[in-house]
């Protein structure tokens, strides 16, 4: 699958976007080894607890999963993923 | 009185008469100030069917309670009148610090009425006003004029002027103060030019005063914590400004693309927040008494754009650029820096020369009405020379000074242009985002984001996330969004204040502030107060439910590509639901329950 960053991620992934090819059943799973791989500086804007923390915004395929099965949303390995720490605009 | 100087300043340019009067106490209290208190003015003073470009509309410039006070980011004026754009009631506000000096010369309003018979500009030191010839600065862009009063009025006096697109009457014009920050919807720029008034000058030497200092000292303290904690309001914006949004938005398919035919543009991440801060960012920067500092001053090495100044903010950013099928940051920043110069406002200048791509596209318009222009989607040289000559008032950009919907209502397509009131939408496809939709739609001075930006409960999920495809519970979500930000704005606050605080607590900051109390219930019904104001206004204009719409192809053509895909906007749905939830009748009118709950009647 595709996994892509953005904003202050990309600091901390020091990428745009990676091919995933790791097992990742489910957005939970991708992010535990994301975590283990980029560290705090990732970690710390996406999970808190263990949880998706506030305002922290992933997309699979353009859907947001607040409002698919959250963490447990399923992944596929053609999943396209975009991951956003919390931002504003306007 | 507290918070407010408690005096209006108000000048006849036709006669050259300057007089002061006093700011009624209750009109104060009900209506807070600035867009709101101005809007108030107008009401009572100005016919709402008067030609906005005669001596007859007045110009109202106004400052909010907060402006001047060490509360986080308030530092913002409005300029009220009638829209020439629109044809509306009109307050299009900005930062900088021009509303606090405003404040500090003892005015909370400036009433302009008439019109000049020669270029002018006015001299105000406190109780020292004057109104000066302005010949030699006739013709002058913004910063050569803002150069020029600073060197023969004071060096740290503020600016607000109008560039040769306001001088030119512009649909399409700004008021542009501190050199780079706009009043930019609606053309009140053009207002100004109608007056002959080139530009106004203020030092003052006062303060504003405060009822409850413990309290308000303890409310600003309170506030500027909830914003900076917040990983929303805290972080992002510095980093990276408002343009971070370009791939948000391009990510769930909902960034309007080549005049809003699609609403996903494979390269946006080109022209984004985060390559912005890889390559022209030199610093951000903020407002008066600002903790956040979205603002972007920037600098452009290539020399085909090269460049210093600010910008672009998102709505620049896609309006110059995926809006034309453009992804090249530089030519974008270049357009952006014209626009500056020029006085014009950036978002219904990129939609005007998207709108103008997609009619150049079609053949509906041809090189000979272009005169030579190769107005083709994706040509950033094309697009660049569109908004100088616009700026100008030369060649083609004579008709593009007009908007998209006079400019495409010319060649016989007024649906291709993207406007609601005929003003151009910005840059949040409300086929991807159904709220959004519905506020343009209602929102009082036409296409407009920021009355009501459900954009931030809807995609970014602050304070809670919501769908942004169903239609449920928008009625209610964007009345609540328009009224907080009605009451907001008239403070004198930026919007982007709400990516930390609330409702209770500009309750907190404006009870200490002005010794009135408030809560966070009648602050949103000052907020409602004064949309259904403007709502008055506007039907006495002469504007009705019908026009209260979105664009067509909206409503009928489905988004192409991206994750949006297939979706168009559900507002025939929505309507009637917002004009109940506003206790308005099937017309859209306020009820006269509604109004003698408000005290409107």
């Amino acid at each position: 699958m595709k996994v892509s960053y953005f904003a202050l991620l990309r600091d901390a992934t020091r990428k745009r976007s990676e091919i995933w090819e790791r097992p990742a059943p489910s957005v939970r799973a991708l992010l535990r080894d994301l975590a283990a791989d980029y560290g705090p500086n990732f970690s710390r804007w996406i999970l808190k607890d263990g949880e998706l923390a506030g305002y922290a915004i992933i997309l699979v395929n353009g859907q947001d999963v607040r409002g698919l099965q959250g963490l447990d949303t399923p992944l596929s390995p053609d999943s396209d993923v975009f991951i956003f720490p919390p931002l504003a605009g306007g | 009185m507290h918070g407010w100087t408690g005096k209006i300043l108000r000048i006849n340019l036709s006669t050259g008469k300057i007089t002061t009067e006093a700011l009624k106490t209750d009109l104060a209290r009900n209506y807070i100030g600035a867009r709101g208190l101005g809007t108030k003015y107008m009401y009572d003073e100005v016919d709402p069917t008067v030609d906005p470009l005669s001596p007859e509309n007045k110009l109202i410039f106004a400052s909010g309670p907060l402006t001047g006070t060490f509360a986080p980011s308030a530092g913002r004026y409005d300029v009220v009148t009638k829209g020439p754009l629109t044809g509306t009631i009109a307050a299009s506000n900005s930062g900088g610090a021009w509303g606090p000096e405003l404040k500090y010369a003892g005015y909370d309003m400036l009433i302009l009425e008439g019109r000049a018979a020669k270029a002018v500009y006015l001299w105000i030191q406190d109780d020292k006003v004057e109104i000066r010839d302005a010949a030699h600065l006739w013709g002058k862009d913004v910063p050569e004029t803002t150069e020029a009063l600073n060197t023969e009025t004071a060096a740290d006096a503020k600016i607000a002027c109008i560039g040769p697109a306001g001088e030119n009457l512009s649909y399409i014009a700004a008021i542009m103060n501190d050199m780079q920050r706009a009043a930019g919807r609606t053309g009140v720029g053009a207002v100004m030019g109608s007056k002959n008034l080139k530009a106004v000058v203020v030092r003052g030497t006062g303060s504003v005063t405060v009822a409850d200092k413990t309290a308000f000292l303890a409310a600003v303290g309170k506030a500027s914590t909830m914003i900076k904690e917040h990983p929303v309001g805290g972080t992002g914006l510095r980093l990276y400004g408002t343009n971070v949004l370009v791939n948000i938005l391009n990510s769930i398919g909902g960034l309007p693309t080549a005049n809003f035919q699609d609403g996903h543009f494979e390269t946006a991440d080109k022209v984004g927040g985060e390559s912005l801060a890889a390559n022209q960012l030199q610093r951000p920067k903020g407002c008066f008494s600002c903790i956040i500092s979205c603002g972007r001053a920037t600098k452009v090495s290539n020399p085909k754009y090269k460049g210093e100044g600010e910008g672009p903010e998102y709505e620049t950013a896609w309006g110059f650029g995926p809006d034309c099928r453009i992804d090249n940051l530089d030519a974008v920043i270049k357009a952006n820096y014209y626009c500056n110069e020029y006085g014009l406002d950036t978002i219904s200048m990129g939609g005007t020369v998207a709108c103008a791509m997609e009619l150049f596209s079609r053949g509906i318009i041809t090189l000979e009405d272009t005169e030579g222009l190769e107005l083709d989607f994706g040509n950033t040289d094309a697009m660049v020379e569109a908004v100088r000559l616009t700026g100008l008032n030369q060649g083609f950009g004579k008709k593009l000074a007009l908007g998209s919907y006079r400019l495409a209502s010319l060649y016989g397509h007024p649906e291709l242009s993207m406007t609601v009131k005929k003003q151009e939408m910005p840059a949040y496809d409300p086929r991807a985002v159904q709220g959004i939709g519905l506020n343009y739609a209602t929102n009082n001075r036409g296409g407009c984001h920021v009355r009501g930006y459900t954009i931030s409960p809807e995609v970014l999920g602050v304070p809670v996330k919501v769908d942004k495809d169903s239609i449920d519970g928008k009625a209610e979500l964007v009345a609540l969004f328009q009224n907080l930000t009605a009451a907001l704005d008239s403070t004198g606050s930026c919007l982007f204040t709400t990516f930390g605080i609330g409702a209770p607590e500009f309750a907190e900051l404006m009870t200490a502030l002005t010794g009135f109390a408030y809560s966070g219930d009648s602050f949103i019904e000052a907020g409602e107060r004064i949309w259904n104001l403007e709502r008055l206004w506007n039907l006495k204009a002469g504007l009705t439910a019908a026009d209260d719409t979105l664009p067509p192809r909206l409503l009928k053509e489905p988004i192409v590509t991206g994750p949006s895909k297939g979706a168009v906007s559900r507002l025939p749905e929505m309507l009637p639901l917002y004009y109940g939830a506003r206790g308005w009748d099937a017309n859209g009118v306020p009820t006269r329950e509604k109004l003698n709950a408000l005290a409107l009647a």
